[in-house]
């Protein structure tokens, strides 16, 4: 068998194995479960484009879920509009909003880009949850938006049981990491790379850098927006701190660059391992020691930046690839 | 008018305390370059430290600055020589020290989780201490005064900071390295040390700042999130690695956050504080003093 | 007609006169070099002409446009590519994929990239390093590998920022070589450089800086032997090899 294919064969075994899981996991516990995992492996690999290919360190990015969420929920509530449709119209607001802020900061150095978008982050939060209404559109503040459970079906978006949530989060899981490897590949991925690594050296070479994250920042709201709009159709209730705190943005942060940003496995490497440790802490260390996750997340990514700034990806790549190869009867190269 | 007048007073003393806040951000950025994000939870490991000192032995707060900045000190000391000098020292050539960044991050959540974990959820105050609800009557108008003390503090401080850099051994040190660290470890200064104390002297202000607090202000453990941003806030008004700038840009916060509600909603007045920051951050980035940082 | 023309070009940083009043022409397909102490401004000369900053005072042609404030990108596009003094690969990627980012400047096809960057590692002896990591590379190699990355744009001119130093004499040799075989190939070339060696044996013609004033210019062999410019490198350690 040729290493190639004896590399991607797991991936494969892995995906059908993805698809089957619901018709034998019956529980909608671990399918609830299950969903989150994927959703927060898109978030971060969405996040990837800007803050792993652009080499940038965006820290609001919940801020463009909130705008999904809201966006579509509102269209679908006050004016009957599809949440499909309104998945749409967020993700082209979150894009508009994320070039805009994204304009003037990327010339800066990477602190300040921090800085702006956790104050912008921040600045439509606390904005959203003292508004009641903006126009003619119900933004009901702190109390949020209840959607509810009135037609099932695929063109509400709304649907009875996990099973179909389930499949359409793995879909966009799969699209965004088929889109990432598309662009890893392309030239605007070799430009980004570039212009992430060494700026003047890339502009002497052809590379509007600036430009060239500012679409990557475009693509990754706009993909993010996607996952606001999912996450309201699935909890079938948003609010500001749901949708847009501050500490949504972090943890999607803290996985990608735990797993590895830059790189397409990194990012759904690191929701595989840390979400699960979240859950399992929340579930049964929630009420004993609260926000215990969040401490572990921090040591885990301190001891990660030690010790393997590029994410824990490195290692692991290297490990399964050496497993794989054992398996497959591959010689290595003497 | 009176009460225009009453309130830019007292949003001048509030601010300076913000800015005493800031100061240790400013202090720390101007140093070793960079911006550290957990600045706020160190604020409140000050208030909490403040709090302890008070409710345990019954020293006036400001009394009780023996105890919390030499604390403080070696907090941010250690802090600095543990965990953040590693990171510091594989980044020495990378252009931007992004890690160092992520990891004040993942600092700033252990610190304020672990707060929560040890201190619990509820809100503390020190009720019957010396200066709370304390007020000074000047002619028509009600002065804070525990703000008023915090005032006096911030000032000397500044002060103490400003003799310190410009007329100690050790302060001279300090500028050397924050100007050309390279330059300076050429000329002896052992610019790792001049970090740690650096990051100490930045962590024992916000002590300071802590202290000028915690005799009207609730501690709680996510209190340093509304204040890290402020600091940023400010730092960026009053212009990274500027002393005065720091004081200045709490001022305006103060007085914005003050002055504002008599016209508008409060929640417009945060709304002002975030645009003129974001206006900042774009037309002047070195803010109102800052040195020019090649951007 | 002249590829390059600076006409009376002034930067000033502040109060720093940094180049005073230069004057130069680089026609088409000659290799001309720059030659000055250090401090002299040659660097601050190539930032001007490859868009990094534009003059203070003066004109920048390139092929009859006035370049003065356009972007480095913008000039890549049009055909001038620099190489930078200190050498910045992308260090965590392969050679190959250095190169191909310059590539990428004629053709939005990775393919076609890629088969460009190969054609440009042959070119300079590095095709057997193609997927070696471009941080682990000797001084030498990178030094080529960043003249690689420039020549994958297919530049008309190609601006050469002290390519040589580092290099030990039989390096500088072949890369003297490799420049030779880049102008007949129809390539434009400026250099700044230290190293008489290859300056003697390269430059068609040499214009030398002294605290950013040109006080000569001429053959190698002219320059030489002006009594200005052996006056300003007294007592200097650059001994023409």
């Amino acid at each position: 068998m040729s290493p190639s294919l004896a590399r991607k064969l797991p991936l494969v075994l892995a995906a059908i194995v993805a698809l089957a899981l619901p018709l034998v996991l019956r529980s909608p516990t671990y399918l609830h479960i299950l969903i989150l995992l994927y959703l927060y492996a898109y978030l971060t690999t969405s996040w990837n484009l800007v803050g792993g290919f652009a080499g940038v360190l965006p820290l609001g990015h919940a801020t463009f879920v909130g705008i999904g969420a809201y966006t579509s929920t509102i269209l679908s509530l006050q004016y009957g509009i599809s949440p499909w449709i309104g998945m749409l119209v967020g993700a082209v607001l979150a894009s508009i909003v994320g070039v805009i802020i994204g304009l003037p900061t990327f010339k800066m150095r990477g602190a300040y880009f921090a800085l702006a978008t956790i104050a912008f982050a921040e600045g439509i939060r606390v904005m959203t949850e003292n508004i009641d209404t903006l126009g003619p559109f119900q933004i009901n503040g702190p109390r949020g938006l209840q959607i509810p459970p009135l037609t099932t079906g695929f063109a509400s978006f709304m649907f009875a049981t996990k099973e179909p949530y389930y499949y359409i989060i793995l879909a966009m899981l799969a699209g965004v990491l088929a889109l990432t490897w598309f662009i890893s590949r392309s030239k605007l991925g070799y430009y980004l790379v570039a212009g992430g690594e060494e700026p003047e050296a890339a502009q002497a070479l052809g590379v509007n850098v600036a430009r060239a994250k500012l679409i990557a920042m475009a693509m990754s709201s706009f993909l993010t927006a996607f996952a606001g709009t999912f996450w309201a159709q699935f909890t079938l209730y948003i609010h500001p701190k749901s949708v847009m705190s501050l500490d949504i943005s972090f943890e999607i942060a803290f996985i990608a660059l735990i797993g590895g940003r830059g790189s397409i496995a990194g990012p759904v490497l690191g929701a595989l391992l840390l979400r699960p440790v979240g859950d399992f802490s929340r579930i049964y260390f929630g009420d004993t020691v609260p926000g215990l996750h969040l401490i572990i997340f921090g040591v885990v990514l301190i001891l990660v930046m030690f010790f393997q700034p590029r994410g824990l990806q490195e290692p692991l790549t290297r490990i399964y690839t050496r497993v794989v190869d054992r398996l497959a009867g591959v010689r290595e190269a003497a | 008018m009176l009460f225009v007048i009453e309130d830019t007073i007292n949003g001048i003393l509030m601010g300076s305390i913000y800015g005493l806040a800031a100061l240790g951000l400013t202090l720390i950025f101007g140093v070793l370059k960079v911006i550290n994000f957990a600045h706020g939870s160190l604020l409140m490991v000050g208030m909490y430290v403040a709090y302890w000192a008070v409710a345990l032995t019954g020293l006036h707060p400001y009394v009780a600055l023996l105890i919390v900045v030499p604390v403080m000190f070696l907090f941010g000391y250690l802090l600095q020589d543990i965990i953040i000098k590693p990171i510091f020292k594989a980044e020495k050539d990378v252009r931007e020290p992004i890690t160092v960044i992520i990891v004040t991050t993942g600092l700033w959540y252990i610190l304020d989780n672990l707060s929560l974990l040890v201190f619990g959820p509820q809100y503390r105050n020190l009720q019957d201490n010396p200066l709370r609800g304390k007020m000074l009557e000047f002619g028509d108008m009600m002065i804070s005064v525990p703000k008023l003390w915090g005032f006096c503090a911030a000032v000397a401080c500044t002060a103490a900071i400003h003799i310190f850099l410009q007329k100690t051994r050790m302060g001279r040190a300090v500028r050397a390295t924050s100007l050309d660290r390279d330059a300076a470890s050429l000329q002896g200064i052992n610019q790792y040390k001049i970090y740690n104390i650096a990051f100490g002297i930045g962590t024992a202000v916000a002590g300071v700042a802590g202290v000028a607090l915690v005799p009207f202000y609730n501690v709680f453990p996510s209190v340093g999130v509304l204040f890290d941003i402020k600091c940023f806030i400010i730092v960026v008004l009053g212009g990274l690695g500027s002393i005065g700038g720091a004081l200045l840009g709490g001022m305006i916060v103060g007085v914005i956050e003050s002055v504002g509600p008599q016209f508008m909603a409060a929640t417009w007045t945060e709304a002002i504080v975030y645009g003129l920051f974001l206006v900042f951050l774009f037309l002047k980035p070195s803010g109102l003093f800052g040195v020019k940082y090649d951007w | 007609m002249n590829l390059l023309e600076l006409k009376n070009v002034r930067k000033h940083f502040g109060g720093i006169k940094a180049i005073e009043n230069f004057s130069l022409n680089v026609g088409e397909r000659e290799i001309v070099g720059l030659i000055g102490p250090n401090g002299a401004g040659k660097s601050t000369l190539f930032n001007c002409v490859a868009g990094v900053f534009p003059p203070t005072f003066g004109d920048i042609l390139f092929q009859g446009d006035r370049i003065n404030r356009q972007k480095p990108w913008d000039l890549c596009r049009k055909g001038l590519a620099r190489t930078f003094q200190i050498v910045k690969p992308f260090a965590s990627r392969t050679v190959l994929y250095n190169v191909m980012v310059g590539a990428f400047a004629g053709t939005d096809k990775r393919a076609e990239a890629e088969r460009r960057a190969r054609a440009v590692l042959e070119q300079l002896n590095l095709g057997h390093l193609a997927d070696q990591r471009a941080g682990n590379l000797t001084i030498a190699d990178r030094k080529r590998l960043e003249i690689a990355k420039a020549l994958a744009t297919r530049p008309r001119l190609l601006l050469l920022d002290e390519v040589m130093a580092g290099l030990r004499p039989t390096e500088v040799d072949e890369m003297v070589a490799i420049i030779k075989r880049l102008r007949e190939g129809g390539m434009t070339v400026f250099v700044i450089e230290h190293i008489m060696r290859a300056i003697m044996a390269l430059s068609d013609r040499v214009a030398v800086l002294h605290f950013g004033v040109k006080i000569a210019e001429g053959t190698p062999q002219e320059v030489a032997h002006d009594e200005r410019v052996i006056k300003a490198y007294l007592g200097d350690e650059y001994a023409a090899a």
